[in-house]
């Protein structure tokens, strides 16, 4: 799984009254892309909707198609402003991609450069978010965890767009905004990851982020080009969506699948250790005192004092438990291919209906 | 003056004086005429031999002139310089000093030199004074001299007792000789006059010179007398020499201490006693000197004693006159052996030596057990001639070796009465009783074990790629004759232990090399009987199998040290193996069961299990037991270090690791050049093995996750050519055989066969068999079939039936073959199928399970695992009651068990394609 950076973000703050610029202010011709899943902006943050350029996913689209290959990732900075109980995100660009070469390369100094620089030709230069691409949605990950916790922590509003360009290869653009809930945020503050305070934050893996539901609007100029353009392009353009082929895609979501059970095993195995390790001492524990208490009461029936108190803690020191972070991040990745294999497998599943339909009508 | 009666000095004299004589007795011809000659023509000898004496003794009185010329000037250095040279004049002189005695001269230069020197020493301002150079050559000198002068000590105590006197005689001795009276009676004294006499020569007077001349008139017959006596004793011992000259010595200092009172009637009776006792000590002093050299033979004398014997010998063994019996010539021998191993000894004089006493004792007719015995210690010194054991005998010392073993073998032939042995004592040997059998002490054995060792060596030590390697490796035809002709005498004479070492020696000459000519009676059979009967008879001696046989098979029987016998098997089996036998080496090599305990066996022993283990799996290769060959192979070729196992070399990355000491005992255990096996062959070998086993066992289980390697190596070999960026047409014999291997996953025999043999590798690889062409056809062979398997594996999920004529015709095997391996194939359950006979089809039943499938029945798997840890964990939340869940949990796994071999049939209907 490739680093997602966890870069400190800057100092512009939430800064709500940001002039909006630009083609933001036309909000006709809307297209809904992200399935908005129900519980998404269920939370009591302000931003109950994200509302993407097009510009934003095409050159989102462009920088993993430059730059971007196999499980390479991808990462990048959105731009944008909070509008009322929106967030529009009019612009981004990318984080030049790492080679060891330029270790010293700061990324701090190159984003502030940037931001100014787009200031300079006036589009919007409030950091809200940042992007990510994927492979095969495996994004559930500690690195974009902690980055998206100090952006969070940094400006409250901002999301991270997850790209996932397979699926979008095969016919569906697949662009989604996602943020911590707050009861993850908590956590995260607290920075203890053990096993009890996750029980006491009552947090699951289907609670630590929350998706938003997304909006992609274009200026009116753009719609009208693209219903001429649609007009032009051929049925056999959009073959990609009725592709039958799902071998290739479902054994490498199975695969991934299988690599993340495996360390779930092993986390649990682990779990399991400590378990077993904390029980045995609380009855080396329970023992002890009872020694202790056994040989007071003799002490005392001879009159004499009774043995001094000792620390206990320290005789018997705690194992140390390991942290359920990870294995709740496990779970949640487990939990998102498991959704995209019912997404894809259901969508082929009426294709391959579809096609047998085709095929007796045929006959 | 103990230097002067050592054995050593006095032989040298007579050495140097015989040729002395021959020079300056050009008339005299014979040694023995020449009192007559004398007679004859006395002035003409007497100027001869005065000039060679004069001569001496005036380079002397001339350098310790400059001597004392330097002390006066205190001129240490020139004193240093002329002290070295005085030396060296003094040794060139001594033959005359010997005969002479010390010039009285002589010993006051060293006297007065010492204490100047002492006086220098002593005198610290006057040191400081001197320069740099000076003071140096002080020290050095005062060491030298102290040296120097502890051979002369008595003469020098006896020079300081009486300075005076010794002066007051010579010129009492100058009375005499005025007189014409001279001490003719005895030449001891007389000797002894013209020595002291010598030392008034430091300032020679006319008078003087005329004394001379007359007294070395005198010496002259008494040299005469002298030398006789000394060719009389010469062949008695040396011991008594030294004895005798002793007595002499004693005899001259008493008659002169005699003479001084008698002489000198106003000393005083004091100074007589005091005289006594000075004679007293000074004898016991000598007396002790002498046993003193005699104990310190090793010690700081050993310089100028060591050489010494050697060249006394010389002229003793070819003394004229002595009986030479076989008395004589052994002590001799004893006595050139006592040198032996000594710090000085010249062993390649001794070992001439020894040649000349066999000469000496050959010539005598002394009888062949003299022979034999000499024979023996002349090997021994051949070998003792390298005290490093890591150098080598020189070419013509190992000549020299073989000969001399080789005639030994004459002579012992020649007479079967002679016996040799180690257990016979020296006391009890016999050499010269002809009547009853010759008993010789040493063993022949061990002489041939030495000199196969050191045949060894010399083959380790010499360049393998050059001429003089071939120019060594043909003396192993005489090796070999050598130990042959042991064996037979052996064979006649020698106890069990005894022929089993030298079968051994025998085996350890023939396992390695391929019969020829065997091989060629095989190939043509027999075909006229009365010809191949007498062939048979010709070369039944000659088959190396036969011989193996017979050899290995009796020390089988009747070894007792179990090392002979393990060495004695593996060689047996590398032959077998060498020669294509193949089941009787492996039934050897199980029967012996060394497998188990070869790890205990010292290293040289290990390293020909080694060698036989790749031996034996190159010949299970060459009978197209792939499997065999990989598993014989698999041990030395996984290690990487099969260069080290093999004892071809030595790595160069464990140079840290070991230290020197190690590395020259690893280089000893080396086996020489014309032993070794070809490693590039053997890699090729084990590679090829590797990918006619792993390429099919890969197609079979491409999808299974639980999939081992056979062989980590040729895996690895793989990996190597895919991380190769840019692939080229293959040069080595490494990308060979991946670039096969590749051809071989798609089935592509043909490109397969094409990558393995071609013009490159045979000439790596293939024409080293014996057998090439069998070799690369059973390879061809092997080759089709793999691929037909793979292409089955990878390919039989795309055909619903095919044909086995085209699969036949794929591959150009015959359609048996081809119905053969289809059959074990779907017999062993690797082929999912079944044979249709009247269309002669293979008719797939589909029942492999898809990628998919395969990867979601892991998925299950990996989830039942899941499960069953989880619920661990609720175990310890709950306690221990958790049987219910793992009763469920057991019938969960059956279930999927069962799902796993019966299941595929039903999901397939239900999965739609």
């Amino acid at each position: 799984m490739p680093t997602a950076h966890a870069q400190s973000v800057p100092q512009m703050a939430s800064r709500k009254e940001g002039t909006g610029s630009g083609g933001t202010s036309s909000s006709s011709a809307t297209g809904v892309v992200g399935k908005g899943k129900g519980k998404g902006g269920s939370g009591d943050s302000a931003v109950k909707q994200v509302q993407i350029d097009g510009l934003v996913v095409l050159k989102i689209i462009k920088h993993y198609q430059e730059e971007g290959q196999g499980t390479e990732v991808v990462q990048g900075v959105l731009l944008g402003l909070v509008v009322e109980d929106r967030l529009e995100i009019t612009n981004c660009f990318p984080f030049p991609q790492h080679t060891e070469d330029d270790a010293d390369f700061d990324e701090v100094q190159y984003q502030m450069e940037m931001m100014r620089s787009l200031r300079h030709v006036n589009i919007d230069h409030l950091h809200v978010g940042w992007y990510q691409s994927t492979y095969y949605g495996s994004f559930v990950t500690r690195a974009l965890l902690d980055s998206q916790f100090s952006y969070q922590h940094a400006i409250e509003e901002s999301v991270v767009l997850i790209y996932d360009p397979i699926k979008t290869a095969q016919g569906s653009l697949s662009l989604k905004a996602y943020r911590l809930t707050p009861k993850l945020m908590e956590v995260c503050k607290e920075k203890d990851f053990s096993p009890e305070a996750l029980k006491k934050a009552n947090i699951t893996f289907e609670h630590m982020f929350e998706e938003v539901p997304i909006v992609i609007k274009n200026s009116h100029l753009i719609n009208v080009l693209m219903w001429e353009l649609e007009k032009k392009s051929a049925v056999a353009d959009k073959h990609e969506l009725l592709s039958l082929a799902s071998s290739n895609h479902l054994g490498k979501n199975l695969q991934l699948l299988m690599d993340r059970v495996d360390e779930m095993s092993q986390d649990i195995v682990k779990y399991n250790t400590y378990m077993r390790n904390t029980s045995k001492q609380q009855q080396q524990k329970h023992q002890y005192q009872q020694r202790r208490q056994q040989e007071n009461m003799q002490r005392q029936s001879r009159g004499e004092p009774p043995l001094p108190e000792e620390d206990l803690s320290k005789l018997f020191k705690p194992p140390q438990p390991p942290a359920r972070m990870d294995s709740l991040l496990i779970a949640g990745q487990i939990n998102t291919y498991c959704q995209n294999i019912k997404e894809f497998t259901a969508q082929n599943l009426g294709k391959l209906f579809m096609a047998q339909a085709l095929q007796e009508y045929n006959n | 003056m103990s230097r002067f009666f050592t054995t050593g000095s006095d032989s040298e004299s007579e050495s140097s004086l015989s040729g002395e004589e021959l020079v300056t007795k050009p008339v005299g011809g014979n040694y023995g005429k020449q009192p007559l000659l004398l007679s004859e023509d006395e002035e003409d000898t007497k100027r001869v031999v005065r000039s060679a004496k004069d001569k001496r003794f005036e380079e002397l009185t001339n350098l310790i002139r400059t001597i004392r010329n330097a002390m006066k000037i205190r001129d240490v250095t020139k004193c240093l310089e002329e002290f070295e040279l005085l030396g060296k004049a003094y040794g060139k002189a001594k033959s005359i000093v010997d005969k002479e005695g010390v010039p009285r001269f002589y010993i006051r230069i060293l006297a007065d030199l010492e204490d100047y020197l002492n006086e220098l020493w002593e005198d610290k301002e006057g040191k400081k004074k001197m320069n740099k150079n000076n003071a140096k050559a002080l020290s050095t000198l005062r060491q030298k001299i102290r040296k120097y002068n502890r051979d002369f000590e008595s003469h020098i105590t006896n020079y300081k007792q009486n300075p005076e006197q010794s002066a007051d005689e010579d010129a009492e001795k100058n009375e005499e000789d005025s007189e014409g009276s001279s001490d003719e009676d005895e030449d001891e004294d007389g000797v002894s006059a013209a020595a002291f006499l010598k030392k008034k020569a430091e300032a020679p007077s006319g008078e003087s010179r005329k004394f001379l001349k007359k007294m070395e008139d005198e010496d002259e017959d008494s040299e005469d007398s002298e030398d006789d006596e000394e060719w009389d004793t010469g062949s008695t011992s040396s011991d008594s020499d030294s004895e005798e000259e002793e007595g002499k010595q004693t005899a001259l200092a008493s008659r002169f201490l005699k003479k001084a009172p008698t002489t000198e009637e106003d000393k005083k009776a004091a100074e007589k006693k005091r005289e006594d006792k000075a004679k007293k000590k000074h004898d016991r002093k000598s007396k002790r000197l002498d046993e003193e050299e005699e104990d310190n033979e090793g010690g700081e004398w050993e310089r100028v004693r060591g050489g010494v014997p050697l060249v006394k010998e010389k002229p003793k063994m070819f003394a004229k006159g002595t009986e030479i019996t076989h008395a004589v010539v052994i002590k001799k021998l004893n006595e050139i052996l006592q040198a032996r191993g000594k710090k000085g000894t010249d062993r390649a004089a001794q070992i001439e030596l020894l040649q000349l006493l066999v000469q000496i004792a050959s010539e005598n007719n002394l009888g062949e057990g003299v022979i034999v015995k000499i024979k023996f210690n002349i090997i021994a010194s051949l070998y003792d001639y390298n005290p490093n054991l890591a150098t080598y005998m020189k070419p013509e010392m190992w000549q020299k070796c073989l000969d001399c073993i080789n005639e030994l073998m004459d002579i012992l032939f020649a007479n079967p009465n002679i016996f040799v042995g180690e257990n016979i004592l020296e006391e009890s040997e016999n050499l010269q009783n002809v009547d009853q059998p010759l008993r010789v002490r040493g063993c022949i054995l061990t002489l041939v074990e030495r000199m196969d060792e050191e045949f060894t060596k010399i083959m380790q030590n010499t360049d393998p790629h050059s001429q003089e390697y071939v120019e060594h490796l043909k003396d192993e035809a005489q090796v070999c004759a050598i130990i042959e002709r042991v064996q037979r005498y052996l064979e006649e004479k020698g106890t069990t232990e005894e022929i089993c070492r030298v079968y051994l020696r025998r085996i350890l000459h023939t396992y390695y090399k391929f019969d020829y000519k065997a091989h060629q009676r095989q190939l043509t059979p027999p075909e006229g009987s009365s010809k191949s009967e007498q062939d048979q008879a010709e070369n039944e001696g000659e088959d190396s199998a036969v011989l193996m046989e017979r050899l290995c098979k009796y020390i089988y029987a009747k070894d007792r040290t179990d090392r002979i016998r393990t060495c004695a098997i593996l060689c047996h089996i590398y032959h077998h193996a060498l020669h294509s036998r193949w089941y009787q080496a492996r039934d050897l090599m199980l029967m012996s069961h060394l497998q188990d305990n070869i790890q205990h066996a010292d290293p040289p022993v290990q390293i020909l299990y080694n060698r036989t283990m790749v031996q034996l799996g190159i010949c299970a290769f060459r009978q197209g037991l792939t499997k065999d060959a990989h598993n014989a192979l698999l041990d030395i070729q996984s290690s990487g270090r099969a260069k080290e196992l093999l004892g071809q070399g030595l790595l160069l990355r464990s140079l840290q690791e070991r230290n020197q000491e190690q590395e020259k005992v690893e280089r000893r255990r080396q086996v020489p050049f014309h032993l070794h096996i070809n490693l590039e062959l053997l890699e090729c070998v084990y590679l090829v093995s590797a990918m006619l086993l792993e390429i099919p066992y890969m197609a079979a289980h491409e999808s299974d996750a639980r999939r081992r390697m056979i062989s980590k190596q040729f895996h690895h070999q793989l990996r190597v050519g895919e991380r190769q960026p840019l692939l080229g047409p293959p040069e080595s014999m490494r990308e060979h055989v991946v670039a096969a291997s590749k051809a071989m996953k798609m089935g592509d025999w043909k490109t397969c066969h094409s990558f393995i043999i071609n013009e490159k590798m045979n000439g790596k690889v293939w024409d080293l068999f014996p057998e090439a062409d069998k070799v690369r056809t059973m390879l061809v062979r092997k080759i089709q079939e793999e691929s037909l398997r793979t292409y089955l594996f990878t390919y039989s999920s795309v055909y619903d039936s095919i044909s086995m004529e085209t699969l036949s015709d794929m591959f150009e095997l015959d359609l048996p073959t081809v119905h053969s391996i289809i059959s074990k194939m779907i017999i062993n359950e690797e082929l999912m199928a079944s044979l249709d006979q009247p269309t002669q089809t293979v008719v797939m039943h589909r029942t492999e399970p898809t990628a998919q499938q395969n990867l979601a029945l892991q998925l299950a798997e990996k989830l039942g695992s899941l499960v069953e840890n989880n619920e661990r964990v609720f175990d310890h939340k709950q306690g221990t009651y958790g049987g219910y869940f793992r009763d469920q949990k057991d019938g969960y796994r059956k279930n999927e068990g069962y799902m796993r071999r019966g299941g595929y049939r039903q999901q397939q209907s239900q999965t739609a394609y």
